[in-house]
């Protein structure tokens, strides 16, 4: 018994340490490589002790202004999405954890086919509407297309989450004499803060790493800084590795500390509903 | 629900503080410019132009009093867009660069046709440009782009690795390639696994070059499809040999152009085929092991034609050209005409850009700042584009590409895959 245990610890151990080394060592790579002299990215044998330089950090901030003028893009984008999400799939979700009817019932496996376009179906097309309507390449048609692709699935999760306050605060309000808005801004969005933090992960994972959407519609005065990275691995003049390390270890950071930071929300609004009777 | 999970949120706080947020990141300075050209291109080729001091448009945007507002992608990215914006009812694009590869006659007929603009208000001694480029933007007997830049192959070699070798030269043949090759496939003085000749499998310059190292092609320019079939198969057969010897790498069904690079940098390779810009980058001694050892020449041809005929090396171009639906197309031809100007011409070339007039690469500026200007010059003489474009160009590519890999893997007897890329891309061939 002693000796099974042991070896399931061992199991789980390993199996632990393969997972970690899978999912970190990608970035590890990165930030490593971002530091180390341009000679030694590529060095075979690897080399993993060596004396870090800021060099391509300074190189990037010298000779990709542009790429700086993208992260400042995506930040707006990003939260502008994230706030326009929120508010779409917390009112939606709202309405379909409170009201039930056979319309609203069907409209939610329209909210889930939605999803499933593959997003090049729905761009090219639109490319040329949105260049009519003169919102190419502006901050506002990237922020509603992002908010647009998540509001399905927000909707979906908030949902799950609203259905588990129980409608009797709801009720206890109303004979407060509070309207709808007032329960859901009073009641509901406090208690379901976890799930609009979900929600929120979701959506600036997607808008800070997105590229099909950005490539589209924007070129400069909009452009994210996902094009420009895409631009550094550039096949005219060659790709200068340092840089472009440099370059996604700084686009990497933002998001990967928010995720960590909002790690436990996620994992909450993830399993919201999940021991539903 | 757990106690731990209420936060009190303020709709106030909440949504002022984020839509303040966004709307103070959203609010950035603007500048005026009496008139802005819109240009959609590569970085690259927004780079070669120079800027503040070195601007090679300051005095242009002087006397035109007006500003260049750059949209920059990578190639495939930016053909796509440079397209699609020609494809709408306007554009605010008024020049777009162009790969020489891609103008067929449906893309060429989204773009101004230049004859008339150089009749009336031509390009300074436009005959200096090279005729093989110009050719190569002129679809259905219309210009539709003015070269700009060139990229053509040559061969790198390590000329440390081939002195550790007892190799005095590099090849003059295929033949001695191959050979120097094999024998460079060692592990050298510093400890690193050298490979003898490292190749994209992805790229149909590579195949193409050694099946007109024995004088064959793949699609010529008058779209016959593999007029001399022996040729390709010889040209294969040197790939596979290679191969299998170990001259290539094992990893060359993955082997990209980034690591041929990196491999000739790091002394992994010995020789590599690459557009001769690339100089400054593979000696370059923040990243290259080898800086001032790596140098380049033409791409042997083989014995037998040694000679003979010259070598034709592959060159990719790109061109200037002004969409039919953009908005100033005058000025557009303004910046055209000035690109081109024999003084920016050398500008660029001693920026990095591969020069498009012949008489750039008798410059002395340019001579003494690029060692390889003369052999490039001599290459450029008799170099054209791998295949020329057609619909269905990207297809047959990858077709060919596919048999290619079988062939030099060993999974397809060479002949056998020479005779498929006949069977399967005769139907993709324009009419």
């Amino acid at each position: 018994m002693r000796t099974r245990n042991l070896l399931a610890a061992i199991g789980k151990t390993v199996a632990v340490a393969a997972m970690l080394f899978w999912s970190l060592f990608p970035i590890a790579f990165i930030v490593m490589s971002s530091l180390k002299p341009g000679q030694d990215i590529f060095a075979v044998p690897p080399r993993y002790v060596f004396e870090p330089t800021f060099e391509h950090y300074v190189s990037l901030w010298q000779q990709w202004g542009a790429f700086f003028d993208g992260l400042l893009n995506s930040t707006i984008i990003t939260a502008g999405a994230t706030v326009i999400a929120i508010a779409g799939s917390t009112f939606a979700g709202y309405v379909y954890s409170r009201n039930s009817s056979r319309m609203l019932d069907a409209s939610v496996l329209f909210l889930i086919v939605v999803r499933l376009i593959p997003p090049i179906v729905v761009t090219l097309p639109l490319f040329p509407i949105v260049n009519v309507l003169g919102l190419n390449d502006t901050h506002a048609i990237m922020m509603v297309l992002y908010a647009t692709f998540f509001v399905s699935l927000g909707t979906v999760l908030m949902r799950t989450f609203i259905d588990q306050i129980p409608r009797e605060l709801d009720e206890a309000a109303e004979i407060d004499g509070a309207g709808r808005l007032t329960v859901l801004r009073r009641v509901i969005v406090p208690l379901a803060a976890p799930g609009i933090l979900a929600v929120a992960v979701f959506v600036v994972v997607f808008a800070w790493n997105e590229y099909l959407f950005a490539f589209i519609f924007t070129s400069t005065r909009a452009k994210t800084a996902p094009l420009v990275i895409s631009e550094m691995i550039g096949s005219i003049d060659g790709v200068d590795w340092g840089i472009l390390f440099a370059a996604s270890t700084v686009q990497l950071a933002p998001v990967l500390l928010f995720v960590v930071f909002m790690n436990r929300y996620l994992v909450a609004g993830l399993t919201a509903g999940a021991t539903k009777g | 629900m757990n106690d731990r999970n209420i936060i009190a949120l303020s709709r106030r706080g909440f949504l002022g503080t984020a839509l303040g947020g966004i709307a103070a990141l959203a609010t950035q300075p603007s500048w005026a410019a009496s008139k802005t050209l819109n240009v959609l291109s590569h970085k690259v080729h927004q780079t070669v132009l120079g800027a503040d001091g070195g601007d090679l448009l300051a005095d242009w945007k002087a006397s035109n009093d007006a500003d260049v507002s750059w949209t920059t992608f990578d190639s495939n990215p930016l053909q796509d867009r440079l397209f699609r914006e020609a494809s709408l009812g306007s554009t605010d694009y008024s020049v777009g660069y162009m790969i020489d590869n891609r103008p067929t006659s449906e893309i060429a007929a989204l773009f101004e046709p230049l004859d008339d603009y150089l009749a009336s208000d031509p390009i300074e001694d436009f005959q200096d440009i090279a005729p093989g480029l110009v050719d190569g933007m002129t679809v259905d007997g219309k210009l539709i782009g003015i070269p700009v830049r060139h990229a053509t192959q040559g061969l790198f070699y390590n000329e440390e690795l081939l002195q550790e070798a007892g190799i005095d030269a590099p090849p003059t043949t295929l033949e001695e390639l191959v050979e120097q090759a094999r024998k460079l496939t060692f592990t050298s003085s510093a400890g690193t696994p050298v490979v003898g000749l490292v190749l994209a499998s992805d790229l149909a310059v590579f195949p193409v070059m050694f099946a007109r190292a024995f004088g064959g092609d793949f699609i010529t320019g008058d779209f016959q499809l593999m007029p001399d079939k022996d040729a390709m198969v010889k040209g294969l057969t040197v790939l596979r040999e290679m191969f299998e010897a170990g001259a290539l790498p094992r990893s060359y069904a993955t082997t990209r152009n980034d690591d041929q690079v990196t491999w000739l940098q790091q002394g992994r390779a010995a020789f590599t085929v690459l557009p001769f810009a690339r100089n400054a980058q593979l000696n370059n001694p923040e990243q290259s092991k080898y800086p001032g050892k790596i140098k380049a020449v033409e791409f042997p041809i083989s014995a037998e034609l040694k000679g003979k005929m010259p070598m034709s090396s592959i060159v990719e171009a790109w061109a200037m050209v002004i969409p039919k639906n953009a908005a100033d197309k005058d000025l557009a031809w303004s910046f055209i005409k000035e690109v081109s100007s024999k003084r920016a011409t050398l500008g660029m070339a001693l920026n990095g850009n591969g020069p498009v007039r012949v008489s750039t690469y008798a410059e002395p500026d340019l001579v003494a700042k690029n060692p390889l200007a003369e052999v490039e010059a001599a290459v450029l003489a008799n170099a054209r584009g791998a295949f020329p474009p057609f619909p269905e160009a990207a297809r047959a590519q990858g077709i060919m590409l596919e048999e290619v890999q079988l062939a030099v893997l060993g999974r397809k007897p060479v002949a056998e895959a020479v005779d498929a890329i006949v069977e399967r891309v005769t139907p993709l061939m324009p009419a």
